[in-house]
């Protein structure tokens, strides 16, 4: 293998491994303060990317480009709050009670017909805000760099959250024990219904930069839930850092097992690693393994 | 005795109402026609599907009806997967009682469906590609799609008259129809002498190719034969080959004719060095003008869905709605008939007097499909213009 294409795997893979993080890291804020796994997720990065396609004009200048994703933004944020008062609203306790497995799959489901009534199965496409980068004179669009930046830019975020807001504190408390966040005066569904929105804005934001790379139509965000998913499960499932890194390693892999054995091969190998991690670390690499309750 | 003579009246008149009312009854119902499409699902050619048979049927009923019958349309959404596809067959056969079928598209679906069809003796026209839809598995069923074995004929043809390609790399889809045409591509290599550096597949709807045609390019082919179901993956490909910088010749199969997305979506210099197949209904060239049937049909299709007739593929679309056509010219050549065999044979016997919007129509030996070599042409799928036509290649 040559250098370039070293470069053009590695750059690629991390790009689209950028987008698997950061539907990683939308996972662990809403599973860590509900233990709910949202899977409109993926659904979820597509219709961002659709209103990108709907309202950005062909070539927009860097101030209506800001101007439409903070509408976007905005939307999201409201969009999946309100998701979180439907999943949540009728659980006495999300940890204890599951029907948000169908109430996340059906949000899924909804947005999907919605996009599709919209627009057919034909996929959208939204041209480039910034022209593309060579990379050892192979053309490497600027979108995967944006992404890679991003999901840098959410995992220093989130973590400083965390640490340093009262709202973000109150996420982690009751992230570590929900009954103890409970007794402790934190109003716990307030701070749920935070999360979904947060989780709203990591993939709003992807979904907005990295549309000119994602594949948006009504029937992708299925695949991207799963292999953001994958990631998030290599990594750690609650572990932003194991998203970082589950969604590098799924990324720059899949694209090696397509340039090596083909493109159909990429979820075999993906699916190999998944089964080789879980054998060894059941709680991912960077997951912390589940105290028993006695 | 007079009840016994108005119970005799009554039983007469009414034996010979019951004699006479079928005929009229039978002749006041409606043909039913069952439309295969995949309105949903992983699939971008269902909506185009759908119009052209709403339109087809709309346009006979409101000139007198098929065989003077009026004709209702069932839609089957098989979502592209064939286990909806049976049940939906099974609906459209055992509840609904269709007469005819069009669809479905994919070939997965359509082997799954046939069975069903073929033994409720159901004539069909789906628009599938693989080689293993035989007359065999669907007597009463035909194929608006050249097979894969054509298109793979043509493709390395085209390459070696157009290229002058002495190696050549192949890249497809994976789906069942592409796999078929790719093991014949290698028969037709070894065949012609023509050295193959390199396979790749890709999934459906994968945005980033570069990877595999970094691994075909580094085999240094004069030409790929690219085999694509539709025009988003098209895109893909073409946009993955200009990011490589890498300017090779693509002779390409009928979905590589399908260039709406990717002119939009890169322009027309994606096209440099690429050709691809067309149904030759759809293409011209100057000295002799466009074709007049397939302006009509783009222009009727506009008309009737105003908003969205710019995103259908209307070569594609052509086929679903000369199947309509077709079968209305069969069942009308039988008097009525709309029996499986008859049907069928009316095809097998005159499918080359149906003067649609794709013509040069054909029967095979031993094959059902309708679309050979003749009814195909090399363009450069840049050139399409408002309607869909595109120039071909040569003229």
């Amino acid at each position: 293998m040559s250098i370039d294409e070293l470069a053009l795997i590695l750059v690629r893979g991390l790009g689209q491994g950028a987008i698997y993080a950061l539907i990683g890291m939308s996972f662990n804020i809403v599973v860590n303060s509900s233990g709910i796994l949202n899977f409109a997720n993926g659904t979820l990065l597509i219709l961002a990317g659709v209103l990108a396609f709907v309202f950005l004009p062909a070539d927009p200048s860097f101030v209506t480009w800001a101007l439409i994703a903070l509408a976007i933004i905005a939307f999201l944020f409201v969009f999946v709050l309100l998701q979180g008062v439907l999943t949540l609203f009728p659980l006495k306790s999300s940890v204890e009670q599951h029907s948000w497995l169908i109430t996340t799959m059906a949000i899924s489901v909804i947005v999907s017909a919605c996009i599709h009534l919209y627009g057919g199965s034909l996929a959208f496409r939204v041209q480039p805000l910034l022209p593309p980068v060579s990379v050892f004179g192979l053309s490497t669009p600027s979108a995967y760099f944006l992404l890679i930046g991003l999901a840098a830019f959410w995992f220093v975020m989130i973590g400083w959250f965390y640490k340093n807001t009262r709202t973000g504190l109150a996420m982690s408390a009751v992230a570590q024990d929900l009954d103890a966040g409970k007794a402790a005066g934190i109003p716990v569904k307030l701070i749920q219904l935070y999360a979904f929105g947060i989780s709203g804005l990591v993939l709003a934001t992807t979904g907005f930069v990295g549309a000119p790379v994602i594949n948006i139509s009504s029937e992708t965000g299925i695949g991207y839930l799963l292999s953001g998913f994958t990631a998030l499960v290599i990594g750690g499932l609650g572990s932003n850092l194991g998203a970082v890194v589950g969604g590098a390693l799924v990324g720059v892999l899949s694209m090696f097992a397509a340039y090596r054995f083909g493109g159909i091969y990429q979820d075999t190998v993906t699916m190999g690693l998944l089964i080789a991690v879980l054998m060894f670390r059941p709680e991912g690499i960077f997951g912390l393994a589940a105290s028993r309750k006695v | 005795m007079k009840l016994t003579r108005r119970i005799l009246a009554s039983l007469l008149v009414g034996g010979v109402m019951g004699s006479v009312m079928p005929a009229f009854a039978d002749n006041a119902e409606p043909i039913k026609l069952g439309a295969f499409v995949p309105v949903t699902g992983a699939g971008a050619l269902g909506e185009a599907s759908l119009v052209a048979v709403e339109l087809a049927v709309k346009q006979i009923n409101e000139s007198g009806g098929m065989a003077g019958r009026q004709v209702q349309l069932t839609v089957a959404d098989y979502q592209t997967d064939p286990t909806i596809g049976v049940g939906e067959a099974t609906r459209l056969v055992h509840q609904v009682g269709i007469d005819l079928a069009v669809g479905p598209t994919y070939s997965q679906v359509t082997l799954a469906v046939l069975p069903l069809l073929s033994a409720g003796q159901i004539p069909s026209i789906n628009v599938s590609g693989s080689s293993t839809i035989t007359p065999a598995v669907g007597p009463f069923s035909f194929s608006m799609l050249p097979n894969a074995e054509t298109q793979a004929r043509a493709m390395v043809e085209n390459a070696i008259a157009e290229f002058g390609a002495k190696k050549v790399a192949v890249f497809s889809d994976n789906g069942s129809q592409a796999k078929t045409a790719v093991a014949e591509i290698q028969k037709v290599l070894e065949e012609k002498g023509v050295e193959l550096t390199g396979i790749q597949e890709y999934n459906y709807n994968s945005q980033d190719l570069t990877p595999q045609l970094l691994a075909l390019r580094s085999g240094e082919p004069d030409a790929i034969l690219l085999f694509t179901s539709t025009g988003d993956d098209t895109a893909n490909v073409l946009l993955s080959r200009a990011q490589l910088n890498w300017d090779v010749n693509i002779s390409g199969s009928y979905g590589v004719s399908l260039a709406t997305q990717a002119l939009a979506a890169g322009g027309a210099d994606l096209f440099n060095n690429v050709i691809a197949l067309n149904y030759a209904g759809f293409t011209y060239c100057k000295a002799d003008g466009k074709p007049q049937r397939a302006i009509d049909l783009v222009e009727a299709v506009r008309e009737y869905k105003p908003d969205s007739a710019s995103r259908y593929p209307m070569n594609f679309l052509a086929l679903f709605y000369d199947s309509v056509f077709i079968l209305k010219a069969a069942v009308e050549g039988n008097g009525g008939d709309t029996s499986g065999p008859a049907v069928a044979q009316w095809i097998e016997e005159n499918i080359q007097s149906f003067d649609g919007v794709n013509s040069g129509l054909a029967v095979g030996e031993g094959s059902h499909f309708l679309v050979g070599l003749d009814a195909l042409a090399i363009v450069k799928p840049a050139t399409i213009d408002e309607y869909g036509i595109q120039e071909r290649s040569g003229c």
